[in-house]
């Protein structure tokens, strides 16, 4: 096609009339000769006249026939295609509005689940060239530990050992620090981080620089960097900040740089000071840190894990005791990061899939009972000269139409949908998660809008052109109603099946769910409040400080009217704070290294079993004469206990806890109780043990206090108590520990009740399907009907054919049901729990739960034939 | 119009035509309609059904163009002419017509 072409056949599509007004001229020329010619030869003007109309036969087809050759037919035939099928979908309003609806509950669904999906397995994370970092795990697989936190002297001999990594930086988790601002104690999520860890990041700061690795030495650390927001909340974005003294947890430390605007590092961290560890007292045995880094230039993972396995080799050479059996693992970040959702997101995505899937077989079924009723159209369109062809691409004109509008107003409601459905998320979003609109979603949103207008139009579209003249012209219909209601009837039987299919997934995530909300935790939530404080180091120097201010606290809170009982917790059970701690039984072989058995170490004070709820099985709780100086004792779980004495009583026994060549005290036990539930709700690795608070005075507790009614309506009162004695602290985490527990399993209830949703909208889908098809049944066949009762079927008989029919196709599409679900569900195995993939008590309940819906989806067409009036039927048409 | 004789113009044959016809000069579709008569002694006839759908098309493809211009009664007409790809295709066609009438005229012979 040449330019000069492409000219003409964008004048022909610009200048219509002008081009047609020209064809006229072009006509009236050659009309205007022949007349000529005529009266020449002898006639008179009317008959010269009438003998050139004559010879112009076809002058309208011959016009139409010039007008296609000018090349635009296909777009201008389209646009009158568009145009025609808008006059026809609103005709039909109430069709058109279900159909849209449909679709539009399925894409935005879809679009929805896929901004999510989007936003934690697709989008690059916020770091420049993000896809070159990596984390850098220890491994112990002798004691099928995946994944174990780093210890600081084997960071620092990756750090300086490896060739393939551009920098390694590490940082210890997200801590809380103590800011006064404004007069008001705050708390800010911050970290501990190296020397390098911005570097390895790529990200440099706004203002100021960031730390040196002389800053990352003990005494040489007081400075901070500050976060883009903290800066801009807390300083009023104040440009002179570099070089200012700020109080941090009561400690002084000079800002020497701002982050920009939306960094936040791990995590929601939004203050950094040097981690300024040292090997003395962060020894090989010391795993808490997490690594980062950067791989260089053409280095692949596969690589850097090969070159970190040698490395880890001399590490456990150099440091039998403490290194042996411990591995290196490298992931990139973004795995890392967001492996956890995968499994969860992927299943999700098939399922609102599926939900879309059976959306489009109802469409495309509505779509055939309403070319049904259009068939005298085509017919007569067919006999005015449409091709096959012609018909086709004007049903797929409407579905596509029908398909953009429902996808339109899907993108629409999948925006109000993901704000939905991050509003059950209850916690605080990590920074690497962005869930905005991008590219990638509107592109997914507007390719399953095709495909969808593509999938329910395309059946209908066949069926439909393959017209009969003959038949439909003098039958008015009834020609193909039985290749049709046989299609008609597959869609039926696919929706049933697949509905099943849903139902049944989400039979077993309500189930999975329900398992896991009854398990027996060990403790008590019911009216408990609890409430994080960590006291600044730099305030509470001394191991007394803490002890005393922790059991002022305690006891003012014991005597607020109300409160049952009140202690604290140096880790919080389910809330994600552990500490595990390598253990050593008297008595028992020693282990060293990554063999040692590992418990988790809780540090209590006075009264926390009876607070929670767990129960004292032998010996005694903690009191206030378990002082520093007094004898080293611990109490420990029925768990531990059964496993080291199950014949005996454990009191008096002693425990050893930490690495063995350190030598800590021996711990003598005095008290057993009832096993918690501390990691996770589905289950505990580490049985627990716990140690008092005043011969640990670690400076972060959790508050626990039982109330004697709803826990929230004492906060106001247990803020007050600490204002009293410290007005600068700050108090975080405030919530009743059924939230904490409910947290907990925010996961399992999100996918169990987005599961719910889809296979609900599925079901009910499903269920106009049928009740669709038996209604159309019944009409068509009324003459039927009527001949029927008219030789003697009775009512009843003509229910039971009604009903029997769809109740076949019901069965069809349950065996096929239950047969793709077996299939299918085995996938969901890692999301249940307590409950198999093959749950025969689901997939029973399922099938007939859908079967008796589907009964009554039957049952109204079938009580309608029923009342058919044999005369009145027989004289209709 | 003869029936028999339309059928026997199939939309190639009467392009072809057209094509020879514009190859002296250009004319307009009265015109060629009444050449085609004549050069055929009036064994050929065309409807203008038929011929203006075949020089839109002709136009649509390039092988003619078209300019409006006053005619011999002074009325202004569309006058078609060829172009040079219409040169070209002329002569193919034209080579392709007489292979195939020659081999036609063979089998009739020899059958």
């Amino acid at each position: 096609m040449n330019l000069t072409d492409l000219f003409r056949r964008w004048r022909a599509l610009t200048h219509k009339n002008e081009m047609d007004q020209e064809l006229d001229e072009e006509m009236q020329f050659h009309l205007q000769r022949d007349i000529e010619r005529n009266v020449k030869s002898g006639m008179s003007l009317e008959e010269a006249r009438y003998a050139a109309l004559k010879s112009f036969d076809r002058l309208e087809q011959s016009k139409e026939e010039c007008r296609s050759a000018r090349g635009v037919g296909l777009i201008e035939n389209v646009v009158r295609d568009v145009t025609y099928s808008l006059r026809v979908l609103l005709k039909s309003y109430a069709f058109t509005i279900v159909v849209i609806l449909t679709l539009a509950l399925g894409i935005g669904a879809n679009t929805a689940i896929f901004s999510f999906a989007n936003g934690i397995l697709l989008r690059p994370l916020p770091y420049p060239q993000s896809d070159r970092l990596a984390v850098l795990d220890e491994t112990a697989p002798k004691q099928g530990i995946e994944s174990l936190s780093v210890s600081y002297p084997n960071f620092l001999d990756w750090r300086d050992q490896n060739t393939v990594f551009e920098g390694v930086a590490t940082h210890y988790g997200t801590s809380r620090f103590a800011m006064t601002l404004g007069g008001q104690p705050t708390e800010i999520r911050g970290s501990r981080v190296s020397y390098g860890l911005f570097e390895v990041l790529r990200v440099s700061p706004l203002l100021g620089r960031t730390f040196t690795i002389n800053e990352d030495r003990p005494e040489e650390d007081g400075v901070v960097i500050l976060g883009y927001d903290l800066w801009q909340r807390n300083f009023g974005g104040d440009s002179n900040i570099i070089g200012k003294t700020v109080d941090v947890s009561r400690r002084q430390r000079t800002v020497i740089g701002v982050m920009p605007r939306g960094f936040r590092f791990p995590e929601v961290s939004e203050l950094w000071v040097p981690l300024a560890f040292t090997t003395k007292i962060y020894t090989r045995n010391d795993h808490g840190l997490d690594a980062i880094a950067r791989l260089k230039d053409g280095v692949t993972l596969t690589q850097a894990q090969t070159e970190m396995n040698t490395i880890a080799r001399r590490i456990e050479e150099q440091n039998p005791v403490t290194n042996e059996g411990l591995g290196v693992k490298v992931i990139s970040l973004h795995e890392n990061l967001s492996g956890n959702y995968r499994d969860a997101l992927l299943i999700l995505l098939g399922v609102v899939g599926c939900v879309l899937l059976v959306a489009c077989v109802n469409v495309a079924n509505l779509m055939l009972a309403r070319a049904t009723a259009r068939q005298k159209e085509f017919a007569l369109r067919a006999a005015l000269g449409a091709g096959r062809w012609q018909i086709m691409r004007q049903l797929l004109i409407e579905s596509m139409l029908l398909a953009l509008i429902g996808g339109t107003l899907g993108f629409v409601l999948s925006i109000w949908a993901l704000r939905l459905l991050l509003t059950a998320i209850p916690i605080d979003l990590p920074f690497w998660m962005n869930f905005s609109i991008d590219l990638r979603v509107l592109g997914f949103s507007l390719a399953i809008t095709l495909l969808t207008g593509f999938i329910f139009g395309a059946l209908p579209a066949l069926q439909t052109s393959r017209v009969d003249l003959n038949d439909n012209l003098k039958e008015g219909g009834r020609g193909a109603g039985g290749v049709r209601s046989r299609a008609r009837s597959l869609l039926v039987v696919t929706e049933i099946a697949m509905s099943l299919v849903l139902l049944v997934g989400a039979g077993l995530m309500v189930q999975s769910f329900l398992r896991l909300q009854r398990v027996n935790i060990g403790l008590n939530p019911k009216n408990v409040l609890t409430a994080t404080l960590v006291l600044p180091r730099a305030k509470y120097v001394k191991d007394e400080q803490r002890t005393e201010f922790f059991k002022q606290l305690m006891e003012r809170v014991r005597s607020l009217p109300g409160v049952e009982a009140a202690s604290a917790t140096g880790t919080l059970p389910l809330n994600g704070s552990t500490w595990g701690r390598s253990l050593t039984v008297e008595g028992y072989p020693v282990l060293s290294g990554g063999q040692a058995p590992s418990v988790q170490h809780t540090v209590v004070t006075p009264g926390y079993f009876r607070t929670m709820g767990i129960s004292l099985l032998a010996g005694r709780d903690f009191n206030d004469s378990d002082a520093k100086d007094s004898p080293d004792v611990t109490i420990i779980d029925e768990r531990l206990a059964r496993q080291y004495w199950p014949n005996e009583s454990p009191i008096g026994k002693r425990v050893r806890f930490g690495p063995p060549e350190d030598n800590e005290p021996w711990h003598t036990i005095v008290g057993v109780v009832s096993a918690i539930r501390h990691q996770r709700v589905q289950e505990d690795t580490d049985a627990s043990v716990y140690m008092p608070h005043q011969k640990i005075p670690v400076t972060g507790l959790s508050l626990v206090a039982r109330t004697s009614s709803n826990p929230q309506d004492f906060i106001g009162a247990v803020r007050r108590e600490v204002v009293q004695l410290d007005p600068d602290l700050p108090v975080s985490e405030v919530a009743t520990m059924e939230e904490v527990v409910a947290e907990a399993i925010w996961q399992p209830r999100l996918y169990a009740m987005l599961f719910a949703v889809f296979a609900g909208g599925a079901l009910l889908l499903a269920l106009i399907g049928i009740y669709g098809v038996m209604a159309f049944l019944v009409q068509t066949r009324t003459h039927e009907i009527g001949i029927r009762m008219a030789l003697g079927a009775s009512a009843r008989d003509v229910f039971k054919l009604i009903v029997g029919r769809g109740m076949k196709l019901t069965a069809v599409g349950v065996v096929i049901g239950v047969g793709g679900a077996i299939a299918l569900t085995r996938l969901m195995h890692s999301l249940l729990f307590n409950t198999s993939a093959t749950d025969p008590f689901i997939f029973i309940l399922i099938s007939a739960v859908l079967s008796v819906a589907a009964f009554f989806a039957c049952y109204l067409p079938a009580r309608r034939a029923a009342r058919v009036d044999p005369l009145i039927a027989l004289r209709y048409e | 119009m003869n029936k028999q004789q339309g059928d026997l113009f199939k939309q190639g044959t009467l392009e072809l035509l057209i094509l020879r016809l514009l190859r002296s000069g250009s004319l307009n579709g009265w015109d060629i309609m009444q050449r085609i008569e004549l050069l055929s002694a009036e064994v050929l006839t065309v409807t203008p059904g038929a011929l203006y759908p075949a020089l839109h098309r002709l136009e649509a493809r390039g092988l003619i163009s078209a300019v409006w211009r006053p005619s011999d009664n002074n009325r202004k007409a569309k006058f078609y002419g060829l172009t040079t790809n219409g040169r070209k295709q002329l002569e193919t066609q034209r080579k392709q017509w007489e292979q195939f009438s020659d081999a036609i005229a063979l089998v009739l012979r020899d059958a």
